[in-house]
């Protein structure tokens, strides 16, 4: 077998391979174009086949032989007229271009059908000038759009350019082999070399195979995911949308993707397009919407006949075909990332899972973005809190040193003037710095438990603590004969608390309904252990609360509207404060009353925890 | 070993909070010797051999805690009573291994009868 004869059995074997390969693709997605590359191939292939045929005397007759000659002819006129409808495939051709060429097919294969069969000089030179010229038309239409593209298309246009670079490159050994008859073979081999390159090329440019098609998309994919750890960092999520945008169209080799931003409180997406953000209804938008809603990927290759209320957005950036899908973390929807593309055929099969697997991306990234946020507000608050604590902490001990003074030297005036009352001394006046000292104290200490109880600061702390044992004491302390206090306890009630606060509770509590009671009155306070709480109730029969003023009773500043100022002063913290002891130790406080007849206060806490219970046998 | 005619030290950075406590417990019969931080109290130290110390935490030069620590340090075992603004009283005097604490505002009862509970 002599090297022509292997090179022309070769080819023929590749061109039968990529021949049947493009075949099983038009017949399993029969698109037009897959059509078109298909009745390229056939062409090319055919030719290939006949005048390799007929160079090895593999043909009968010459009455036949011509008819395969015409056929050829005619084949080979046909091709730049598939490549001009591929390049309109791809990007757009205008009217008058794909007018021409397939007058020009039409006007030759009529001309080669009427002429004699030894065709005329004239209309050989005629048919290689159409040949030349839409060859070069198709070769520079995909040059530019290969400039134009990135990633995956951007390579299959440049194949696709090299392809016709090939074919011409073959007329041009083919014209030298009718210039230098005596290098024959050479000029054979010549052609058949680069018709086969040109095949190759197109094949992988038009219809390339999943290996290459992933090879290709690798370099911008891989670029974008070594990227995507840094995004979340971006100074807004405006840069991060950009450039995921950016991201997700070159990997898939679109020229544009957009992500739509769910606004759940509208129910709307919202996109950024051309720098305003336009905001849809899912429901209106067959591919966007329609992959956000059913969350799954989509494609289409013309958005025009699907949705023409927004044809003119997407139309005015030259793009009809997008693939579509979801941004979703977890159940978390945050919208839809779309690509966009001038034509269906940039686009593959595949590139639904890979559009998928960027928008999953863009979902890690957001979300990323979202617990950043989240961490910088809790830095914030926390910064807020710690002036907030910074403050109280200056202020309490601003406030208590000059008060420590003022309260313990009255009292020592007043421990002065009992003890040397002829020393020259106003007592009356004395005693009233006493409690107006004292006044001010508490007042004071309440703003500090106020300003705690709000943080959630207020229990310190925490050890056994019986509250029978605690009641008893407060009721000792604010027993009179005006307003007798007696405890109901059938036994112990011990819980682990802050016994500082539990005993400020008690207080308060008791001293309100004595406050409260100006007529006297008994006050009755029950305790007792159930279910894993200890309960205690302070009931008196003082003047009561309105109803309509009950759910008010526990907020800060709260003065009762039927209180006398003057007699009973205090700024409203008192219940205030404790609520905030009893939520602070995991329980309830409530309140019922019957104005003139008396009101009683329910408190519930928990006998105590687990985790704090650790507390209960160390120092104390 | 204690007697009445040991002082008490009262260690305070407010001159009112120093004079007033001063005053109380001169008032009840106590002696005491006065130091306006904790460098100053640990110099009192050289002169007299006090019964009780009354403590500031918060203080310049020295504070409570290096007070106490330099206390421990030299070995010198006194009973401390921490006098304190801040809602850790308590925590603070067990970091010291005070006797007690007494919280900022204090007045005449609360001082006398935590002075004499330590004393008693």
């Amino acid at each position: 077998m002599s090297a022509d004869e292997l090179i022309q059995y070769l080819s023929w074997a590749i061109y039968l391979l990529i021949f049947a390969g493009v075949v099983v693709k038009l017949i399993r997605r029969p698109r037009r174009a897959n059509l078109d590359i298909g009745l390229l191939f056939s062409a090319t292939t055919l030719i290939i086949v006949v005048s390799g045929a007929g160079r090895l005397h593999l043909l009968p007759g010459d009455a036949l032989g011509d008819l395969l000659t015409d056929l050829t002819i005619a084949l080979l006129l046909s091709i730049p007229y598939w490549l001009v409808r591929l390049v309109d495939d791809f990007t757009s051709v205008p009217p008058w271009v794909m007018w021409l060429a397939g007058g020009g097919l039409l006007a030759l294969a009529i001309g080669s059908l009427a002429l004699p069969p030894t065709l005329p000089g004239w209309f050989a030179n005629l048919a290689l000038l159409y040949l030349i010229s839409f060859l070069f038309y198709a070769g520079i239409a995909f040059v530019r759009e290969s400039r134009r593209a990135s990633g995956v298309t951007r390579r299959r246009m440049r194949a696709a350019a090299l392809g016709s670079g090939f074919l011409v490159l073959e007329f041009g050994v083919s014209g030298l082999g009718q210039a230098f008859p005596a290098l024959a073979a050479l000029w054979q081999a010549g052609i058949d070399l680069a018709g086969l390159a040109s095949g190759i090329c197109y094949f992988i440019g038009f219809a390339p195979p999943g290996l290459i098609r992933r090879a290709w998309q690798e370099p911008e994919l891989r670029a974008f995911l070594s990227r995507a750890a840094a995004l979340p960092r971006l100074p807004d999520t405006e840069s991060i949308l950009r450039e995921m945008e950016h991201g997700a169209a070159t990997s898939v080799g679109a020229p544009y993707a957009s992500i739509g931003l769910w606004d759940e409180a509208a129910g709307v997406l919202r996109f950024l397009i051309d720098g305003q953000t336009l905001a849809f209804d899912p429901a209106a938008l067959p591919i966007s919407g329609g992959a956000f809603l059913r969350q799954r990927p989509l494609f289409s290759d013309d958005i025009r006949r699907l949705n023409p209320a927004n044809a003119a957005i997407v139309e005015a950036r030259g793009t009809r075909a997008l693939l579509a899908a979801p941004v979703t973390a977890g159940e978390k929807r945050l919208g839809v990332l779309t690509v966009y593309a001038s034509r269906a055929p940039i686009f593959a099969e595949e590139d639904l899972d890979l559009i998928q697997l960027l928008a999953d991306q863009a979902a890690v990234i957001l979300e990323s973005r979202a617990l950043i946020d989240e961490a910088a507000r809790v830095r914030a608050r926390e910064e807020v809190t710690r002036l907030k604590e910074d403050f109280l902490s200056a202020a309490a001990h601003d406030l208590k040193t000059p008060l420590t003074t003022l309260v313990a030297q009255t009292q020592l005036l007043e421990r002065r003037a009992l003890r040397q009352p002829d020393a020259p001394a106003d007592l009356a006046g004395i005693q009233k710095l006493v409690k107006e000292a004292n006044r001010l104290k508490t007042l004071v200490l309440e703003l500090l438990d106020a300003a705690r109880a709000e943080q959630g600061r207020l229990v310190g702390d925490r050890q056994r603590v019986d509250l029978v044992a605690v009641v008893e004491e407060t009721c000792t302390r604010h027993n009179s004969e005006r307003h007798p206090c007696r405890v109901e306890a059938p036994g112990p009630a011990v819980g682990t608390y802050d016994p500082a606060r539990i005993l400020q509770l008690t207080e308060n509590l008791v001293e309100n309904a004595v406050k409260y009671s100006p007529d006297g009155g008994e006050i009755c306070v029950r305790v007792w252990q159930e279910d894993g709480w200890n309960h205690f109730t302070v009931a008196d029969q003082g003047i009561g609360i309105p109803a309509a003023e009950l759910p008010q009773v526990f907020n800060r500043f709260h003065r009762g509207a039927n209180v006398d100022d003057r007699r009973f002063s205090g700024m409203g913290l008192g219940l205030f404060i404790c609520q905030g002891i009893v939520e602070q130790h995991g329980g309830r406080i409530s309140v019922s009353s019957t104005p003139g007849q008396g009101t009683t206060f329910r408190v519930a806490l928990p006998v105590g925890r687990g985790a704090d219970g650790a507390q209960e046998g160390g120092p104390s | 070993m204690a007697d009445a005619t040991q002082p008490i030290l009262v260690i305070d950075d407010d001159p009112a909070i120093l004079s007033t406590v001063a005053d109380i417990l001169e008032f009840e019969g106590y002696p005491v010797e006065l130091a306006a931080n904790g460098a100053e109290g640990l110099a009192a130290l050289d002169r007299v051999q006090p019964r009780l110390v009354l403590l500031d935490m918060r203080m310049p030069v020295l504070n409570g805690w290096d007070f106490a620590r330099t206390l421990h340090a030299r070995g010198i075992i006194l009973p401390l009573l921490v006098m304190t603004a801040a809602a850790d009283a308590r925590r603070w005097a067990q970091e010291i291994g005070a006797a007690g604490y007494i919280a900022k505002p204090f007045g005449l009862p609360e001082l006398l009868t935590a002075v004499e509970s330590l004393l008693r």
